[in-house]
């Protein structure tokens, strides 16, 4: 009974001791995340150096965009980490002019959604840009088992726009010749397909994206389209929209160019910043590389054992990219804390 | 004595085991092991350190055992998509109304010539195709998927049964089994299939395997385990053989229950079949997969639709068949 009641005092001592040390000049950060990867590494970093090297007592709340996104335009949630500014211009531009959350910036400056193919097959048949995969012995490489006459292209998901862009391109630049536009299903399918057809050292040729964890543990190949303009972009769109409406048939001849690199941006309320110029200062100053959040997402997926937090100590541990982002002091603050 | 007390303290021992496995190979644990005694916080919330590596094994079991057996997989594959390529080629090169002329005469003639039966499907098939005319050439794509899938469950599931049905240890074996292949959500086993597959067909073909198979294994079980003891022993006493008992009196009067359990085996296929599209296979699914991603809620409908048709005509042809074998096993009136 006594070592019952000296176990019970230990823990509510224990209980009691954690919360310890929140100073007090930084107060609440409530953290917007979402229910993706490279989100929640942002999110994990940027509330690790948030609490302990500004002392804010850091609150995160995770969600898909649209509720996330509706509790920030809200005023309930202070700093998003990671802003798929593209898909919600609509949504998010009449809030920013009202003043409610500004805009500070890229967050990963290089994403990417291209064409690929493994490393050891390009270096073998020297392909370095779409129009070297014009050759039938290279899509002899990677001939699709259900159609044998032609190569097969992983394409994006049926249903989605990059499928008919994928499909209007492929027309453009002479790939259907050679080439499925083969619809994997789903998400998760596709990175299945790349990583078997890694692990079973056969060729790919995919359409994908990055940052992605995925992305840090294969070698894929970017493949060079024309570089990317707005006109021939805008050309090109009219006809993918012409042909989602009304089938496959609807094509006409257009120009073609590669995708417009993603803007990933991260987002914070104006109240919340105004209060906390040091704090904003070092958001608007984060940013990653797309090979550094490949390299920590496959590092979550494959080491942590699915611990963000792990992820983010390992980044700033390992790393001495953050101390630009901060002051001395506070960046010895984060160093001690590790 | 000595032995029973042995099984009881094998369980302990591999729990103390797993638990310090988890412990060690955990990289959130305490500096010190005696930590956690001085700091008894751990009590508090779940520990992180106390996580069997599960994940881990699995990741790396599989992982070898693609890189090493990849290839026998590929040759699996190669067979599989062979047979139902070759199926859905010479279905969909086969003119239209020939093909909905076969399915009624098989009905017809499967069902003992019922003739409200016969039209009833003609027309369903009929309407598969009138409802879009892309559907057609989907749903024999569907249709060669599923008849492939089906064929794997008889050759698999029905001498399973038989086993189950002559000894009551493989039974107890094989039961467990057969409840998680049916509980264990189809995305745990799809992910890995493409991985050893490749996308398409195929995966989809062992995922629909994997969840039609039971009913037929239980049902064949309950099929011979039914059958009359009197029968039995009747055939016993004209000295017939094991096998001679097998198929001549137990197959033959577990019929019935069989062809239920093919009819069941057929359904849940098809309840497969949008799942199997979200791995890249072609058919019905992919329209209501394309459907719901356009938030486009008539194209969805409308392949839901094909795909209950398509159903009805399966479950009419396999139902048919099983209860004209009843009528006629059944002792005239």
């Amino acid at each position: 009974m006594k070592l019952i009641n000296k176990l019970l005092a230990v823990t509510a001592i224990s209980v009691a001791l954690l919360p310890g040390v929140v100073s007090a000049d930084c107060g609440k950060a409530r953290l917007a995340d979402f229910d993706w990867s490279s989100a929640n590494v942002h999110t994990a970093i940027v509330g690790f150096i948030l609490e302990h090297g500004y002392g804010c007592d850091v609150e995160v709340t995770k969600g898909s965009t649209t509720p996330i996104m509706a509790a920030h335009y809200d005023g309930q949630l202070d700093i998003v980490t990671e802003l798929w500014y593209d898909n919600i211009v609509a949504n998010y531009d009449p809030v920013e002019e009202a003043g409610i959350i500004r805009n500070l910036g890229i967050n990963t400056p290089d994403s990417q959604q291209a064409f690929y193919v493994d490393k050891t097959t390009a270096d073998k048949y020297n392909l370095r840009t779409v129009l070297d995969m014009l050759d039938p012995e290279v899509a002899a490489l990677f001939t699709d088992p259900e159609d044998p006459s032609k190569g097969r292209m992983t394409s994006c998901i049926s249903g989605w726009t990059c499928y008919t862009v994928n499909y209007v391109k492929q027309k453009v630049y002479g790939l259907d010749n050679y080439y499925t536009n083969f619809d994997p299903g789903s998400g998760g399918a596709l990175d299945a397909a790349i990583a078997g057809a890694f692990a079973k050292k056969q060729p790919i040729f995919t359409y994908y994206w990055a940052p992605t964890g995925l992305m840090g543990k294969v070698d894929l190949v970017r493949l060079k389209e024309p570089p990317y303009n707005d006109a021939c972009w805008g050309a090109m769109s009219e006809v993918v929209e012409t042909i989602k409406a009304e089938g496959k048939d609807a094509y006409t001849a257009t120009c073609a160019t590669e995708y417009r690199d993603m803007s990933l941006d991260k987002s914070v309320l104006v109240s919340w910043a105004d209060s906390h110029p040091e704090e904003t200062a070092f958001i608007e100053a984060y940013s990653l590389p797309t090979a550094m959040v490949n390299k920590l997402l496959a590092f979550y997926e494959d080491e942590s054992d699915g611990d963000m937090e792990l992820t983010a100590l390992e980044f700033l541990e390992n790393s001495d990219d953050w101390k630009a982002w901060v002051s001395a002091d506070v960046a010895a603050k984060v160093s001690a804390a590790l | 004595m000595v032995r029973k007390l042995l099984t009881y303290l094998t369980f302990p021992i591999i729990f103390v085991w797993l638990l310090i496995t988890s412990y060690n190979s955990s990289r959130r644990k305490p500096d010190s092991v005696m930590e956690l005694f001085t700091d008894l916080s751990w009590l508090n919330d779940w520990p992180k350190w106390l996580d069997i590596p599960l994940m881990k094994w699995i990741n790396d079991g599989f992982k070898v055992f693609n890189e090493e057996y990849g290839i026998y997989f590929e040759i699996v594959n190669n067979f599989l998509l062979g047979a139902i390529l070759s199926l859905k080629k010479f279905l969909i090169m086969m003119p239209w109304p020939l093909v909905i002329a076969l399915v009624v005469a098989i009905v017809f003639f499967s069902s003992g010539r019922k003739l409200g039966t016969t039209v009833f499907v003609g027309i369903c098939t009929f309407f598969i195709g009138f409802l879009h005319p892309k559907f057609w050439d989907k749903a024999i794509e569907t249709t060669s998927i599923m008849i492939i899938g089906i064929l794997i469950c008889i050759i698999i599931g029905i001498p399973l049964g038989i086993t189950m049905s002559r000894s009551n240890r493989v039974r107890n074996a094989i039961l467990p089994v057969l409840d998680l292949m049916q509980t264990i959500p189809s995305f745990c086993y799809l992910i890995p299939g493409i991985m050893l597959f490749g996308l398409g067909a195929v995966p989809a073909i062992i995922a629909t395997v994997i969840y039609a198979v039971p009913p037929l294994v239980r049902l064949t079980d309950l099929g011979i385990t039914l059958v009359d003891t009197e029968v039995i022993e009747a055939a016993e006493a004209f000295g017939a053989s094991k096998k001679q008992k097998l198929l001549g009196v137990q197959l033959p009067l577990a019929l019935p229950n069989i062809m239920q359990g093919i009819n069941q085996c057929t359904m849940m296929a098809l309840a497969m079949v949008v799942i199997a599209s979200m791995i890249g296979t072609r058919g019905l699914g992919d329209e209501v997969l394309l459907g719901l991603q356009q938030l486009n809620v008539g194209k969805a409908t409308e392949a839901g639709l094909a795909i209950v048709l398509l159903a009805i005509v399966l479950d009419r042809i396999t139902q048919a068949y099983g209860k004209k074998i009843q009528d006629r096993n059944s002792p005239p009136k």
